[in-house]
């Protein structure tokens, strides 16, 4: 039984090769807290292992004003090192005599041993001295002392600052540092800052200083006053008091993660405050509501069962609301904000959207290529004939050519004004309330879709032709001035207009040739752009390949299978005539990849490609093929082309693929029976013919050559 | 937590307010200096701010300025937007380790009980591009209302700065307000049991702001703009700093009346803004060098004691 007591430490005793590191600073933007937390663990980690003097357990926690690093199950030192020093040949290292050279004499020393202790060892030069050196492992606390500064330094915040006399960078002046290990101050300095044993609570609240002896005391000691330095545990106990509080007034919390993760970031005490505002407001649009308590005043919104209520919910640093100031102080914000967003409300509908779009006329799109009103006109334009290649109904065309000619109007409102976020949906908001068709409000409420890889594309077929309208029209005018994003430099965000594209392509199903509406795009632009159709298209092709790529490769698909459907069609430019084309027979080639026959079909593509590759175009003369073998081949593609045809207009790419799988038994009987390269130039050509047209079929579908294939196994056949 | 009531002890006028920061600055050793008797758009802009955080040499400054935005005049119709509006501007330099707990006793200083309110530091990095300016630094949030711009500046006139200075913009109006939880910031009380904000200034707000939205000139104005660049680069020529800063501020003031009376294109603007900005930083170049030829004075004795000579000599003579 006394043994066993003895092995218990005692409860304020911290276990051994624990470490408690905590960096009080000035508050830390809250998006920068996670990352640098996180960081500083990693690397302290990552230090420590490659020292050998890894803990068994990490934990880290941030608030705004202190970063925290908890490591527990260190070693209590490096292991001793035992290493060999080479020394001098043995042949050099004594005399004729048998003596000790003075080489040897002088290795013994600088390796501080005596002569005899040295050894011999053989090496490929022969035999050599060496001496036996050991070097003792440092104490974790020395490592932790020369780890823990230059890790903290070297943390990369997104801006950094200097302060003081010039101290920094770092991503706010540092007020303390505490650094513990096993109770015992780890010494270290940070800009000036020495480590102690002691922190502080809240800087308002209990800003008396106190010393820990480990992690649970440091723990135990901020509990005890309402301190807790676990984001994910703040961000719990928020998120519950919320749900609480919003169930508690009749309606259910609007959940907002990106805001709630924010508001657990602003705190060190995570009390909720819960106010009210005059029902009046209510009389706003939703999204309006919302927006502004959520970007002004970092607020979530409570629904009722009649749709949002006078309520709003956030954050104070502290329990409780002594005297109701921090109540009061928050609404009367608030109410100042809405009575805002009222007054704009209130000043935009004086009118209808419609007529203000003569203001389009006087807000600049570009310096160079004009204003928006100039560019309403080219959207409804636009829009038109894209409508029209789609083949949509003449409603459809007429709606698509209605919100093009609005799309843009809520630019000139002061609400968006106020709250740029809310473009599009303002404008979209307006139509609806001017009694617009719905596809025609709805198409100007999500022209911005999507704004991001989790964003959906626009709800109807009106606005995804409105959508591809606006950012084909800006595609090609920045493009038509030159102005190519490179790099991260993107002004214009042309990278997620071009992925807009491909996004609404793709998943509207929209069969479109999009090469030939950014040629009209560009007509419509007259002479303000100074680049012709080709120049323009030339730049953009690549470009907006690239973003094919990228959607393609988010979607699954492999590099060489993308690769060979967008290298499809003669001379490779058919790849994109139709975006849902495409995906189709890059599906196709995943699907069939795998299968034996597909293997020998894309050996086959290589074989022809390669023969045809630099040929000029012949004729085929059927009469003049005699060799059994060309006969054949003739025949077995002569009979599947009719099929291969008839399932490329269906669209049926693994048809299309397998059939043309079953030339490969005769394409490699052609290959061995018969030279294609005759000395008689008139059968040279007439072969090199028929394998243009066949090679000429099977591009339709996909540039087989790109498919990258197991050579290994391809040998073994 | 200590148990405190807030007995309404917060002043709750703008004269009273201002009367506690200059007393609460002026002890911890500030120059109680004036506003820039020219039209700014904010206390930054002022040369014992713009200027005297280059270099090396310690400041310490706290003044009022009224702040003049044209584009943000409401006709005195909106009871929180102002066409001109007073900032109460303090800059230490070098920012002192614990200059935010002093700004925590500054607010002590006017009243507030902070156990009982919800203060925090919420990031808010500052950018003057007139002024090739930038710093970080946070929005002061007190219940959940912007009360001060607190920044660590960290480059000014196009140039790195070493010490760094804090600055501290308490918005006056704002904070007012706040303290005397008005619905208006024409209702505040200018002085204590005396005239309003309303009664003071409702009457220029509408006047300025009919004229920066309707009356003023536009070719004048174009024309004191190009006429005030010329000058500020004749007086540089001259070797003089500080009238060449003060002919760029009224370019830069011309430009927001400009701005406010929707004469300036998008193009026009970046120009335009690019204009002055090249005069600022011509400017802090030379107020540099021009402290550099001098020896840096204020680098000699301490700034308190140079404060407190100054101060002597001043009451010297009124006696």
């Amino acid at each position: 039984m006394a043994e066993i007591m003895v092995e218990t430490p005692m409860a304020t005793e911290p276990p051994k090769g624990e470490f408690l590191l905590e960096v009080r600073s000035e508050e830390i933007p809250a998006r920068m807290l996670e990352p640098g937390t996180r960081e500083l663990a990693t690397r302290v980690f990552e230090e420590l292992m490659a020292r050998g003097v890894g803990p068994r357990e990490v934990e880290t926690g941030y608030t705004p004003r202190r970063l925290v690093l908890i490591l527990s199950g260190l070693p209590e030192r490096e292991a001793d090192r035992e290493e060999q020093v080479l020394g001098p040949p043995v042949r050099a290292a004594y005399n004729a005599e048998g003596a000790p050279t003075p080489a040897l004499l002088g290795f013994a020393k600088r390796c501080g041993v005596a002569p005899e202790e040295l050894i011999r060892i053989a090496t490929e030069k022969g035999e050599y001295l060496a001496a036996k050196q050991r070097t003792t492992g440092r104490a974790t606390s020395e490592i932790l002392s020369q780890v823990i500064p230059r890790v903290l330094a070297g943390i990369s915040w997104p801006k950094a600052m200097r302060w003081g006399a010039g101290d920094g960078p770092w991503v706010r002046p540092v007020q303390g540092l505490l650094a513990l290990l096993d109770g015992k101050v780890v010494p270290m300095s940070f800009f000036d800052v020495a480590a102690g044993d002691s922190t502080i609570g809240h800087p308002i609240l209990s800003p008396e200083s106190f010393s820990v002896v480990g992690a649970a005391d440091y723990r135990q000691k901020l509990t005890a006053l309402g301190l807790e330095v676990r984001h994910a545990v703040r961000r719990k106990r928020l998120h519950a008091a919320m749900t609480a509080e919003a169930e508690a007034l009749g309606g259910k919390l609007v959940e907002d993660d990106p805001l709630l993760d924010k508001l657990a970031a602003l705190c060190e005490i995570p009390g909720v405050m819960s106010g009210a505002f005059d029902p009046a407001f209510l009389s706003l649009p939703a999204e309006v509501l919302a927006t502004s308590l959520r970007d002004h005043q970092s607020a979530l919104t409570v629904e009722g069962p009649e749709g949002l209520m006078p309520a709003f919910l956030t954050v104070m640093d502290r329990p409780d609301d002594p005297i109701g100031r921090v109540r009061s102080g928050n609404e009367y914000v608030v109410a100042a904000r809405l009575a805002d967003a009222k007054f704009f409300y209130g000043e935009d509908r004086k009118g209808k959207l419609a007529p203000k779009a003569s203001r389009l006329d006087s807000l600049g799109f570009h310096e160079r290529l004009g204003t928006y009103g100039e560019k309403a006109e080219r959207l409804a334009q636009l829009a038109a004939a894209i409508g029209r290649r789609l083949g949509s109904p003449s409603e459809e065309v007429e709606q698509a050519v209605e919100a093009a000619k609005l799309l843009k109007v809520d630019l000139t409102t002061e609400m968006v004004k106020e709250f740029t976020s809310l473009q599009g949906n303002v404008g979209g908001i307006y139509a609806r309330e001017d009694g617009h068709p719905e596809a025609v409000w709805q198409a100007i409420y999500d022209q911005y879709q999507p704004a991001s890889t989790e964003d959906s594309i626009p709800r109807g077929r009106v606005g995804r032709i409105a959508g591809l309208a606006d950012r084909i029209d800006t595609l090609v005018g920045i493009f038509g001035l030159g102005l190519i994003p490179t790099g991260s430099k993107d002004p214009f965000g042309l990278r997620r207009a071009a992925q807009g594209v491909v996004r609404i392509a793709l998943e509207g199903s929209l069969s479109l040739d999009l090469e030939a509406v950014a040629r009209e795009a560009v007509g419509f632009y007259g002479a303000k752009l100074s680049r012709s159709a080709d120049e323009v298209l030339s730049l953009l092709r690549p470009f907006l390949h690239d973003r094919i790529r990228h959607v393609l490769g988010l979607l699954g698909y492999a590099y060489d299978e993308i690769e060979a459907a967008l290298g499809a069609g003669a001379g490779g430019s058919g790849g994109v005539a139709s975006l849902p084309d495409l995906r189709a027979r890059v599906a196709a080639l995943k699907k069939v990849r795998g299968e034996e026959r597909f293997l020998s079909v894309v050996l086959s593509a290589k074989r022809i490609a390669n023969i045809v590759k630099d040929a000029p175009e012949h004729d085929l003369e059927p009469s003049a093929l005699v060799e059994p073998a060309e006969r054949e081949l003739f025949d077995a593609f002569a009979d599947l082309r009719a099929e291969i045809v008839e399932a490329l207009a269906e669209r049926d790419y693994e048809r299309v693929l397998f059939r043309t799988a079953d030339l490969a038994p005769v394409l490699d009987k052609f290959f061995v029976d018969v030279l294609v390269m005759d000395p008689d130039l008139d059968v040279r050509a007439n072969r090199i013919a028929l394998l243009q047209a066949i090679h000429r079929t099977i591009s339709r579908t996909a540039k087989l050559t790109e498919m990258v294939v197991d050579k290994a196994e391809l040998r073994g056949r | 937590m200590r148990k405190t009531r807030e007995r309404g002890l917060s002043v709750q006028t703008l004269q009273e307010l201002i009367l506690r920061l200059q007393s609460f600055w002026a002890e911890q050793g500030c120059v109680i200096q004036q506003p820039l008797d020219l039209e700014v758009g904010a206390g930054t802009m002022h040369p014992d701010t713009f200027l005297r955080v280059l270099g090396p040499e310690p400041w310490k400054v706290a003044y009022v300025q009224p702040s003049r935005r044209p584009a943000d005049g409401r006709y005195g119709d909106n009871p929180f937007r102002l066409g001109k509006h007073q900032q109460y501007q303090v800059i230490l330099k070098p920012a002192p380790k614990d200059v935010q707990s002093l700004y925590v006793r500054s607010l002590e200083a006017i009243g507030l009980d902070l156990t009982q309110h919800d203060l925090r530091f919420e990031e808010d990095n500052w950018e003057a591009p007139t002024l090739g300016a930038w710093g970080l630094g946070w929005q002061v949030m007190l219940d959940g209302m912007e009360i001060t711009q607190f920044t660590y500046f960290q480059q000014a006139g196009g140039l790195e700065l070493l010490p760094i200075s804090a600055e501290l913009t308490y918005g006056l109006e704002r904070l007012t307000m706040f303290l005397a939880q008005a619905r208006s910031i024409y209702d505040i009380g200018w002085v204590p049991g005396g005239v309003d904000y309303g009664e003071v200034r409702h009457q220029e707000e509408y006047e300025l702001s009919k004229y920066y939205f309707e009356i003023a000139d536009v070719v004048f104005l174009q024309q004191i703009f190009d006429g005030q660049e010329r000058e500020a680069k004749r007086c540089l020529e001259a070797g003089l700093v500080l009238p060449a800063y003060e002919c760029a501020l009224k370019c830069s003031h011309a430009f927001n009346v400009l701005d406010a009376r929707g004469a300036v294109s998008v193009t026009e603007r970046v120009a335009l803004m690019k204009r002055v900005r090249d005069l600022a930083c011509a400017c802090a170049r030379g107020y540099v060098e021009s402290r550099e030829r001098l020896g840096f004075p204020l680098l000699r004795g301490t700034l308190g004691a140079t404060a407190s000579a100054t101060a002597a000599t001043a009451s010297g003579k009124e006696a």
